[in-house]
């Protein structure tokens, strides 16, 4: 039997601030009520338990006071619903950090992009923050983000200051009604407006899947190679520690060796319709 | 003459590429033209008799819809293209467009662009190209959106 080396007991932590942020995601801010979990990086994901209802896989959107955790959750089942559903003072079990990184740091003295659709800009969060903290490390900070309508759009109010902190940032939506004054089209228009120099950027990318093959397609089509795009997948990640099987991607196993992997190993895995 | 040279043309994305001579003919019938901020360009069911590429700014393409509402249906900024009825029967604007914030634009004059074309094959093929190329890109993001893909169904890592 082989070893696990990440927890498989979920730690408590208390809800200590709920913040909306469309109609069906909210943000949780968790603090340890014991023992916290290990440090995580950004791109990695916890298991989140509804106390007697279950467990999900949510991506760390960000790291909270005292040892805390920022978590992003979408109402679309029994266990996110409940969780979406946790007002300040609950507790709930918070189990990992899993998978992998985006490995912000490795873009350090070139160009970063972070092309986010929907709820995947709170995977995506954390890795903009480490680099707008360490602005200097970086040339340009260009973020790309859909979604489905100026309503629907997560951390609204945080944009203004991720400008301001240095970001290039530009919004696009599916649907806005007049006055709205960003972008309307899908978030890979925006890539050719936005002067990306080939050579010296590296893409993480994240949102739904097909969003992801467009986005990674229009990029390689701009000179990007393919080992220089990162991108977060998202399979059915039930234990954690690559024991059950279940987030199983060809030779992956995404809760693993995943959900952030170069693009270049993506590439054959997404192509195959069978996986 | 209109003030523009070929050479201001060149670096506009949507002619890159094109030749000199064609460059030229082109030049002797566009103007630069600022747009404000809030200004129509153009109207639903007007006759289309302009078109323009967009150095900076941006402009919504919207469309009226029941309720005294309007929809925008598309946003395009530098490097875009703006304008496609003026090539396609009945000529007359699908939807209005109007600047969303203060806009450069090359404008062209489309009796004149259409005469030259007539006269010389080869920049029609050249322009129709990068127009095809063009409404290409919008057929494609149109059908992306239309998969909604930032339905509750897609959660990536929101859970299910």
């Amino acid at each position: 039997m082989s070893q696990v080396a990440a927890p498989v007991l979920p730690a408590r932590y208390r809800v200590v601030e709920r913040q909306e942020e469309t109609q069906d995601t909210v943000t949780l801010c968790l603090r340890p009520v014991d023992q916290p979990i290990p440090a995580h990086q950004p791109g990695q994901f916890t298991m989140l338990y509804a106390p007697g209802i279950g467990e999900v896989p949510i991506s760390i959107s960000g790291t909270g006071p005292g040892l805390g955790l920022l978590q992003t959750v979408r109402a679309v089942g029994a266990v996110t619903r409940a969780l979406c559903a946790c007002a300040a003072g609950r507790v709930i079990g918070v189990r990992g950090p899993y998978g992998t990184g985006w490995d912000v740091a490795s873009a350090a003295g070139d160009d970063l992009l972070i092309v986010a659709g929907g709820i995947g800009l709170a995977p995506l969060r954390g890795a903009l923050l480490a680099a707008l903290g360490h602005r200097g490390r970086y040339r340009r900070i260009v973020v790309l983000a859909g979604a489905r309508s100026p309503e629907e759009l997560v951390f609204a109010r945080e944009l203004d200051g991720w400008r301001r902190d240095g970001a290039e940032l530009a919004v696009t939506v599916d649907q806005a009604a007049v006055g709205w004054t960003g972008n309307v089209g899908v978030v890979t228009q925006l890539i050719g407006r936005a002067g990306i120099d080939a050579a010296r950027t590296t893409a993480l990318i994240c949102g739904p899947e097909v969003m992801m093959r467009i986005t990674a397609r229009e990029l390689r089509a701009l000179g990007i190679p393919a080992a220089r795009i990162r991108v977060s997948l998202e399979r059915n990640m039930r234990c954690g520690v690559a024991e059950c099987g279940h987030c199983q991607l060809g030779p992956l196993l995404l809760c693993r060796d995943g959900p952030v992997i170069s693009y270049d190993a993506a590439l054959p895995l997404l192509a195959m319709r069978e996986l | 003459m209109s003030g523009v040279t070929p050479a201001d043309l060149a670096e506009h994305a949507f002619l890159r590429g094109m030749a000199d001579g064609h460059l030229a003919v082109l030049a002797r019938d566009c103007w630069v033209v600022p747009v404000r901020q809030g200004h129509q360009l153009f109207a639903e069911g007007d006759t289309a008799r302009r078109f323009w590429l967009i150095r900076s700014g941006h402009v919504a393409l919207d469309v009226h819809a029941p309720g005294d509402r309007q929809l925008i249906v598309e946003t395009l900024g530098e490097g875009d293209l703006l304008g496609l009825s003026w090539l396609v029967p009945p000529y007359q604007w699908q939807f209005s467009a109007t600047a969303v914030q203060d806009t450069m634009t090359f404008e062209f004059n489309v009796d004149a662009v259409l005469a030259a074309c007539e006269s010389d094959a080869g920049l029609g093929y050249q322009l129709l190209r990068r127009v095809m190329s063009a409404a290409s890109s919008r057929l494609q993001a149109t059908r992306i959106r239309m998969l909604d893909l930032y339905a509750a169904s897609g959660t990536v890592h929101g859970g299910p």
